[in-house]
This record gives C-alpha cells, structure tokens and sequence, in this order.
C-alpha cells in the first residue's frame, strides 16, 4: 500500500487521506501554486476558504509534511477556533507553542487555525496582532467556510486560496480508489445515491462508504440510503404534527427532546420548521401565515434570551393552525409587538 | 454541643490528597507541582464554587508540612497593604513550621481598575517569593488575569459528579447515623450541579427535619408560595388593573426563575387561542429580557413586567374558576440530566475530532453516523475508548 509510511488509521478518512501532493484529486490551480510556494523553503500566510470536506485540512497537513518531513508534528500546532474558550486560549497556545525556535532547516512553525470564521469581530482583530507578533517564527494557515467572514486586514496579510465543491468525477476517484483497497463492490448506482447523499463533501462520502461497508461489503443503493436515513437528525415534523392536532404538550415535549439529544440550536431548528411549512397538510393561505410568524419569531430569536420559551410560542401558533385558524396580524400585533421589527 | 453547629462542609472537609474525591487529575498535577518547585513559584487553582479549590490549596499545604497564610481579595485593596502582610512573610521564617504556603483566597474578587496595583502587586510577589503561593478563583480566563496566568500553573477543578456526590453522601449520612434514602441524596445531587458544599448543606438542613415532606423544598417553600399567589393572580383575575405590574415584586426569585414558573404553567389554564396569545406575551417579554442584558436598556424592565403581567392575564376570554395546583419549571433540570447522559458522547466525540482533524462541535453534529463507524473493535482501540465510552455506543 503506498500510504504505509508509518502509522495507519483504520477510520477511512484518515486512512485516505492523501499524503503527498500527487495523491489529491481536484484543485488543480490550487495545488499547483502551493506547491510552488513549499518548494521555495518559505511560505506567507495563508487562508483556506471553501465548502467542508473539499480538501483544507489536507492541504495544510500537506504543506507541513514537505516541509518539515518527518519532524512536522514537532513543528505543527492545529487548533479548532469553535472550540476553543476565547481568543485568550488561542494566543496562549499560540504563544507557548512559538516560544521554542523550530527545528530543522525551515525558519519557522505551522499553526494551522481551523473555522476561523468562527472566531468574533474583536477575536480576529487580537489574533491579528498575536500573526503580526509572531510573523519571524510562525506562519499562519487559516481554513474558513466563507472569507467574507474573515476580516479584510487579515485577508490583506494572507495569501487567499479559495477550494470549490469538488465535482462528481474527483469523488469518484477517490471512493473507487477506497473500494478497491478495501474489497468493495460498489455499483454506479450506489455512487450516485452516495454522492447525492454527501452534498459534494468528500469527508462525508468517505463516511457513509465505511458506515455503509460495515453491514455488507457489497455496497447497493438501498443500504446507502439505509444508512443516510439512520444517521439524520430526529425530524421536525413529528413536532408540527403534535402541534397541528392540538397536542401541545408533546409537542413542546419532543421539541425539547430533539434539541437536547441531538445538539441542535434554536436558529438550525426554526430553518428547519421554516423549510417543513410547505410539506404541511394545511391551507395555502394557512401557510403564508406560519411562515411569516415563524420569521417573526425567528428575528425575536435572535433578540431575545431564551431559544426555547421563543420556539414555543411558535408551536403555539401551530396548535392555533390546526384548529383552522391562527391570530391574525392585528392581534399578533396587539400583545405589544408592534414595533419588534423596528427594534434594530 | 458546639460541634453540632459546626457545618458539615467544614467538619468533613478532606485533610488530605488521598480524602479529595472527583478531583484526581487536580491532585496529580499538584504534586507534579510541588515536586517541579520553584520552576514555577505559583499554582493557580479555578472552578465553579463549592468544587473544593480552598480544600486542596490546604491538603496542599499539609503535604509540605506548611503554615498557611491567607489573604483575601479584600485585603487586596492597595498596594501598600498587600507588601505590609506578605512582604515580611515571605522572607521571615515561620514560628511552628519550616514551611510556608501563601494562599491567596477567590482573586476575582480584585477589581482591575478599582484595586488598581493590587494585581501587579500580587504578580511581582510571585517573583520574589521562597515559598509557594496557591491563588483560587472562578474563572480564571477574565482578561485582567493574562499577566497572572503566565506567572502560574493552571490547574481546572472540575464541577464534581453527582455519582462522586451521592457517594460522599451517603458515607456521612452513615457517619452522622442517618436514615436516608438514595432517591433523596441523588435528588440532592442533581439540584446542587457539583457543588458539594452546597449538597453537605442540604444534607445538613435535611438532618434537622422531621419528615421528608419538610424537606421537599427546604427554603424553597416560601418562596413558592409566593410565586402560588402571583401566578394566580395573573391566570385567575378577569379584570386587569395598574397593581399587576407590581404583581410579581412580592415574588422573591429572580426574574429568570418567573420566566419559567409561567412558561411551565401556561398551559395548564390555558388552551388554542389564549395559550397562543399568552406565549406571545412570554416571548415579547423574552425579547425585552435579551435587549436588557445586551444593552443594559434597564427601563425595559417596565415593559419585560408589564407582558408577564397583564399581558399573561389579558391573554384569557373570561374569568377562570378553580384551583390549578402549579408546577415547578422542569426544563432546567432536564436539560442538566441530558448533559449528564451525554457526557460519553462528548467524550468519545473529542477523540474522534483529535484524530480527524475536525471540530467537536462537527463531530457531535455527526454523531449518528459516526456511531456507526465506531462498531468496530480496532476503531474503538485506536481512539483508546474507555468501558464506560463503549457501553455507551452498544447501548
């Protein structure tokens, strides 16, 4: 196997994931100058913008394995900014982490910032000044999901490399690739459920196929659907139609139940009642009318304290909407609304 | 009969390291501590209160033989009083014992700008110390501390398990000859969220009750009955006046614990379209309640009462009869027994996002397919989990 360098992971994306440069499908534009800047022995800061599973972290392992070889992870420091507590942690890290000079012919560290787009207004602008303090013994490697959340003088220090959704084709590669290391069959049917199943997101892909492989190795498109199916979220709608029938008690109940087992916030949970409205057994106009009050609610939401005691003033509309009628904006108004929108 | 008064918290608080329960990383990376001394001359120990921060800056000390000297955050008020009582000390010798270990008590309680000195007293301290100096706070990560945190060693007490919790329990029970049972220690357990202290003091209180009855709600009762009162005056009343803003100022809660005593009842008295109109009411009282504690709009406290009150009220058709017995907000206590259940999921989730380069909070959006990956045994071993991770997986 030509990935047996050292140690091998036995979770597939680990396992697959490439090595070395050559071994990375799509991308080519991208990969193609970073090489060019790994080979130089010096790299600027860089950000990584694009879709998950479309080759970030990879790239970045990448870059620090030419060059450091077989000492990168002495040289390499990876932190996640949506989990760590506030930029103090990150610069803490950051710090003890550049305290010691690199070993080795290259100058310099890797840290290597993941989601940076997580990080708040005031955290990009100290871990700006924690890059400028650094810049002789670090190089930055920031990965978002969309750099227009990245403030402008962090891009102006970074080089920019923006990673597009990979297509059908590279997925395809790679996941027969996979099969055939591991004794799959997988018929073009079954790719094509797989690949509508991941979104484009190659992580994802790799996981249903060694989710999928664990139950039989002969992958068909019903066990991949199987699968996808097993692995959704708990569905809203069930919560709608307690609601609709007047039940609003279980309702609130398994409301409740969803977010808490499986760790849903309130805003992911109001986009999700938002997208069910139209699947609804109700009324046209009926739906015109939720939908407006669910987008009331959700700006209330985002005012407001308490996720909860908001989304259940919704299904309490939705309990109203079973009964073939729902207050109308007079009266929603009346309660002291009026000017909820003109909060802002 | 002077010990009879003593507070349990007190009486058996752990004299040792090996009497410490639930904190055992803390303990080993303390000894790691004393034995590294003076590489750092300082040990920085934060948790939630009632975690045992105080408990094991004493073991400490017993384990070097050591004096203690305290300080607390009031003492730390300028400059010049803080050199007064350490100055000396920390060069004088001690009377009894070879040994010192200068503790300074809850440092969050110093002021950034008001103490102004204090902190940077306390830092260059650290510098010139012989012995050690044990600092305890709360939350250590406040901006005012960097400089501190990067004088000391920082050691996170965790919020103790309430199975560690009952199990304490239920020895002193025994010490103390009590009959109880173990619904009541885990009940006492669970409401107290890790704080032991706290827990030692209900069990405490539940020593001198009569019945259990008594003890359903200790304290709590006045206080219910209040909230009784107000919740039926809101539900019950046709007639809205001007006094229902004030219906809620006999209620001695905080006005988040009112949020959820009426959240948890609305729908007891109320069905279709007034329980619709009375949450409509909560959630523009909630949206007010976030602009106040976002802004610190304090004067839409008017407007935050007023929906809890008339607006709760007006959103009925007619005079309600009857007694309603109301009941206590749930939601809480559900959501603290979720994360307890979740904990191994957690866990298991952190060394999957180590080993796969991604997140925490995307692996335990994942989780469900994950989970299935996980149902292979050199997977399992590769990620070195725990028994308890896996039973958690095969359940």
């Amino acid at each position: 196997m030509s990935m047996s360098e050292h140690y091998n992971s036995e979770v597939w994306t680990e396992k697959y994931r490439p090595k070395k440069f050559n071994e990375v499908v799509g991308q080519e534009e991208i990969l193609k100058r970073v090489k060019a800047l790994v080979n130089s022995f010096n790299i600027p800061h860089l950000l990584f913008a694009g879709p998950a599973g479309t080759g970030k972290s990879t790239l970045a392992l990448i870059v620090v394995k030419e060059l450091f070889g077989v000492s990168w992870r002495d040289n390499y420091l990876e932190l996640n900014a949506s989990d760590e507590r506030g930029i103090d942690v990150v610069r803490q890290k950051v710090k003890d982490f550049a305290r010691t000079r690199a070993l080795g012919d290259v100058p310099f560290k890797v840290i290597f910032l993941d989601e940076a787009d997580a990080l708040t207004r005031e955290a990009q602008q100290a871990l700006r000044r924690t890059m400028e303090n650094y810049t002789s013994t670090c190089r930055f490697i920031l990965s978002c999901n969309y750099s227009s959340k990245i403030l402008d003088p962090i891009q102006s220090r970074t080089v920019v490399f923006r990673f597009q959704l990979l297509e059908k084709k590279d997925i395809k590669r790679r996941i027969d690739l996979i099969s055939e290391m591991e004794g799959l069959t997988i018929s073009a049917d079954a790719f094509d459920a797989l690949y509508e199943a991941s979104e484009g997101d190659c992580r994802r892909a790799i996981n249903l196929l060694q989710a999928t492989a664990s139950i039989s190795p002969n992958v068909t498109p019903d066990l991949i659907n199987t699968i996808v199916s097993k692995a959704r979220p708990r569905d809203v709608r069930v919560v709608l139609d307690y609601a609709l029938s007047g039940d609003f008690i279980s309702s609130k109940e398994k409301l409740l139940d969803i977010m808490l087992k499986d760790s849903i916030s309130g805003s992911d949970i109001i986009k999700a009642i938002q997208k069910e409205i139209w699947n609804l057994n109700i009324d046209n106009t009926l739906k015109v009318k939720l939908t407006e009050k669910t987008g009331e609610i959700e700006f209330r939401l985002v005012e407001g304290s308490d996720e909860f005691i908001q989304l259940e003033s919704l299904i309490a509309g939705f309990v109203l909407a079973g009964e073939g009628k729902i207050l109308d904006d007079g009266e929603v108004r009346s309660i002291g609304g009026a000017k909820v929108s003109g909060g802002y | 009969m002077i010990s009879e008064n003593i507070p349990w918290s007190e009486k058996y608080r752990p004299k040792n390291f090996a009497e410490i329960k639930g904190q055992d990383a803390a303990v080993s990376k303390v000894k790691l501590f004393l034995h590294a001394f003076p590489k750092k001359k300082s040990i920085i120990f934060h948790g939630t209160p009632g975690v045992g921060k105080t408990t094991l800056a004493y073991a400490t000390a017993l384990e070097k033989d050591a004096e203690i000297l305290e300080l607390n955050a009031s003492d730390f008020r300028d400059k010049k009083k803080i050199s007064e009582i350490i100055g000396p000390a920390i060069s004088q010798k001690s009377l009894f014992k070879s040994n010192k270990i200068i503790l300074v008590d809850e440092v969050d309680g110093i002021s950034a700008r008001r103490d102004r000195g204090g902190l940077s007293e306390l830092v260059g301290l650290i510098e010139k110390s012989a012995y050690p100096i044990i600092i305890t706070a709360n939350d250590i990560w406040d901006k005012k501390f960097s400089i501190l945190r990067k004088k000391a060693e920082i050691v996170a007490l965790k919020d103790i398990d309430y199975r560690t919790v009952v199990s304490v329990l239920q020895d002193i029970a025994k010490k103390e000859a009590m009959i109880i049972s173990v619904d009541v220690l885990t009940s006492i357990a669970v409401r107290t969220k890790g704080d032991l202290r706290a827990a030692l003091n209900d069990l405490q209180m539940y020593s001198k009750l009569e019945s259990i009855d008594a003890f359903g709600d200790m304290g709590e009762r006045n206080r219910e009955q209040t909230i009784f009162q107000a919740l039926q005056y809101v539900f019950k009343n046709s007639k809205i006046d001007q006094s229902m803003i004030k219906v809620y100022d006999e209620v001695n809660m905080s006005v988040d614990q009112i949020f959820l005593w009426i959240e948890e009842n609305i729908p007891l008295e109320y069905k279709g379209e007034e329980l619709a109109k009375a949450y409509d009411a909560l959630s523009m009282a909630d949206v007010f309640r976030g602009r106040i504690y976002r802004k610190q709009h304090w004067r839409f406290m008017i407007y935050q009462y007023f929906l809890l009150g008339s607006g709760i009220a007006a959103a009925k058709n007619g005079v309600k009869g009857g007694f309603t017995s109301y009941k206590k907000p749930s939601r809480i206590l559900k959501i603290w027994l979720n994360n307890q259940r979740t904990a191994k999921k957690k866990s298991i989730c952190q060394k999957y996002s180590k080993l796969c380069h991604i997140s925490l909070k995307q692996a335990m959006r994942d989780f469900m397919l994950i989970k299935i990956i996980l149902n292979n045994s050199k997977i399992r071993e590769e990620l070195k989990l725990n028994d308890d991770e896996i039973t958690y997986l095969d359940k």
